[in-house]
């Protein structure tokens, strides 16, 4: 311990060893019951000497529990800052916990004033802090359950919002909904185009490697084509629109919600479902088949291109065998029908997200995340469950 | 306003500044100085270009013409480097506080303290907490900047910007937004800050109250003419001002001779 201790006319002496190379230092001038401290030296935030100190105090703290009687003193020549200001408000601290009395009196008037404007106001409120209890379970199962009641009620007032539309009620405006067309369409063709055209390519030259041991390479048209239009042009645009218009759709609306756009639309008695959230699903609904068809006809055609540039058969015959392959319509469709429900399952999920977000910049950040992940994992769940039903009812 | 104000030298200058955005001139003509040790009070009507001049003085807009010294250093000349260094003697308020939502109010105000001195951690968290029992949030330190009112939010990001005993305060409307007692408070500890550590204080505020309270000296800034149209003492300009605009702003709007 840095302290040594000597007589002096009945006083006793605590102070800091002299020599040491740090800059501030506290002097303990024992009285009675009654210690004088006295701070000296330079007290800055650049340099780290205030630790010393505080060790000091602690010890002498611990090693004299007698003292009841504390008075802070300052050197008459010394510079401080904050650091000093905030030694002394800890000391006060330390002290006030076990009930001694402490005199600030004797310090300069502007850091007396300092200390009294740093005088708690109220006590400490802790936070709850996080334990594993049976409790902590019980908030768990509690989470889930208000979650997926949360999001069957937003889903019910989704449909009564669609049904006012479909009576000609509804607060929705058409200008938003053809802005959002455009948004979640129009503007994906590129990059549809560029996923669809390298997914039908990448089948057909997998799928020729693998036909050319049966020598029946022809057949990697009716692959491309019943993969594209059954299953993979509706998967990869859906994950595509997760990512881009899902996660759009949550920072829009979590954005809004940030900066009290939305509590201001309830105010005005307008439903921030009818104006914000119906013209974007309905949009997506909308837009999410078409571009599908679209992908589908993109990915045939990259299958195309490996059939007659790579395996040398004719477009004609290429085509001939594609429209062999598909022996019906519903090929099509099912495709669509999935389609559409990856749509709502993006649209709901992106806009719930982002309703259901924080007041902070970092949920909206989660919750952004969250659209994408939630709708993909629904996506993928819902595609299986189409399959599933599909082979059970004899349907493919 | 002590003695020791007047013959200090200046820390803060402003030579002859303009300022635009793209084609639109917001303001020209600006020159005024901040003293060690004064608080500055950039007064005007909503509109006039108070907050596009403080972001010029704290280093966020060029201007498209003039100076501004600090330390007798050009802060729009200097390299990149040494601009961050003229920038560490600074600290800002923004208007809705700006505190970064991931992290509670300890950490907020830590931050700064963590990237900019050797503080052992302890010492980092009991100068965070006195730093914002200075400006009346003692027992939020734990809390979000979520779960606190716009005012405590304002009070916190106060509490950050003093974190490193900063030689130049800029403060953006500090005491909008805040009640009677709390206002008061914050315009106590500027006085106190400004005469126990000398911290130079440039205020941007309409409150008229606290603008008596606190202002050294004050700058007036007009949006009709988009130039600085008086500097002084408030009291002095309140009376004394050659300026209508002027005494009728600082008479609360009421008709003056």
């Amino acid at each position: 311990m840095n302290l040594e201790k000597k007589n002096d006319n009945g006083n006793v002496w605590l102070q800091a060893r002299q020599g040491d190379s740090r800059d501030s230092y506290v002097q303990f001038i024992l009285e009675g019951d009654c210690v004088i401290c006295i701070l000296q030296g330079e007290w800055s935030i650049d340099n780290n000497s205030g630790s010393c100190v505080r060790e000091e105090w602690n010890d002498f703290l611990s090693e004299n529990p007698a003292i009841n009687h504390f008075m802070f003193k300052l050197h008459s020549e010394m510079n401080w800052d904050s650091t000093l200001v905030s030694f002394l408000h800890k000391c006060r601290k330390d002290l006030q916990g076990i009930n001694k009395t402490l005199k600030f009196d004797e310090l300069p008037k502007g850091l007396f004033q300092l200390l009294e404007l740093s005088k708690p106001t109220i006590i400490e409120q802790k936070q709850n802090e996080f334990s594993l209890s049976l409790e902590l379970i019980d908030e768990t199962i509690n989470y889930f359950r208000k979650a997926v009641i949360s999001f069957f009620e937003f889903f019910g007032e989704w449909v009564l919002s669609v049904c006012r539309l479909l009576m000609g009620r509804s607060q929705a405006r058409f200008s938003d909904f053809a802005n959002s067309c455009r948004a979640c369409g129009a503007s994906a063709l590129p990059i549809v185009t560029l996923i669809s055209f390298l997914t039908g390519l990448t089948m057909a030259f997998v799928g020729s490697v693998q036909l050319e041991k049966f020598n029946a390479k022809i057949y990697v048209a009716d692959l491309v084509c019943l993969a594209m239009v059954r299953e993979m042009g509706a998967l990869m645009v859906a994950i595509i629109m997760a990512g881009r218009t899902g996660a759009s759709f949550a920072a829009e609306i979590g954005s809004m919600k940030l900066n009290e756009e939305i509590d201001s639309l309830r105010t005005f008695g307008i439903s921030p479902m009818e104006f914000l959230i119906l013209p974007r699903t309905l949009s997506l609904l909308l837009m999410i088949p078409l571009l599908t068809i679209y992908a589908d006809v993109v990915g045939i055609l990259g299958g195309l291109v490996v059939g007659t540039v790579v395996m040398d058969f004719s477009i004609i015959h290429y085509f001939e065998q594609t429209q062999v392959a598909l022996i019906g319509m519903w090929e099509v469709y099912s495709g669509l029908l999935k389609s559409v429900v990856f749509g709502l399952i993006i649209g709901l999920v992106g806009c719930y997200k982002g309703l259901n977000s924080g007041n902070d910049s970092s949920s909206l950040g989660r919750a952004v995340t969250a659209a994408v992940v939630v709708a993909v994992t629904w996506i993928v769940i819902s595609d299986a469950l189409f399959e599933i039903t599909f082979s059970y009812l004899d349907l493919r | 306003m002590s003695i020791d104000n007047q013959i200090s030298e200046p820390i803060l200058e402003v030579e002859n500044l303009k300022l635009v955005y793209g084609d639109y001139l917001v303001l020209e003509n600006i020159s005024f100085t901040a003293k060690k040790g004064e608080c500055l009070v950039v007064m005007g009507a909503s509109g006039c270009g108070k907050s596009t001049l403080l972001k010029s003085m704290i280093g966020l807009l060029p201007p498209a013409y003039g100076k501004i010294l600090v330390d007798s250093e050009d802060l729009w000349s200097v390299e990149t480097e040494h601009q961050s260094l003229i920038l560490k003697k600074y600290g800002v308020l923004f208007q809705g506080g700006a505190l970064w939502g991931s992290m509670n109010l300890v950490e907020n105000v830590s931050l700064p303290l963590q990237a900019y001195t050797n503080l052992p951690e302890p010492e980092i968290e009991d100068l965070a907490r006195y730093k914002l029992n200075l400006v009346g949030l003692s027992g939020y330190g734990d809390f979000y900047p979520a779960q606190l009112s716009g005012g405590m939010k304002k009070r916190a990001g106060l509490a950050r910007a003093m974190s490193l005993d900063p030689d130049i305060l800029f403060l953006d409307e500090p005491s909008a937004g805040l009640d009677p007692i709390n206002s008061h408070r914050l315009d106590n500890l500027i006085n106190e800050l400004k005469d126990s550590l000398g911290m130079t204080f440039v205020v941007v505020t309409h409150e008229l109250s606290s603008i008596f309270d606190i202002a050294d000296n004050s700058i007036f800034l007009d949006g009709q003419t988009k130039t600085l149209l008086d500097f002084g003492p408030p009291c002095n300009l309140r009376e004394h001002s050659e300026h209508k605009r002027v005494r009728s702003f600082l008479h609360r709007g009421n008709p003056v001779k």
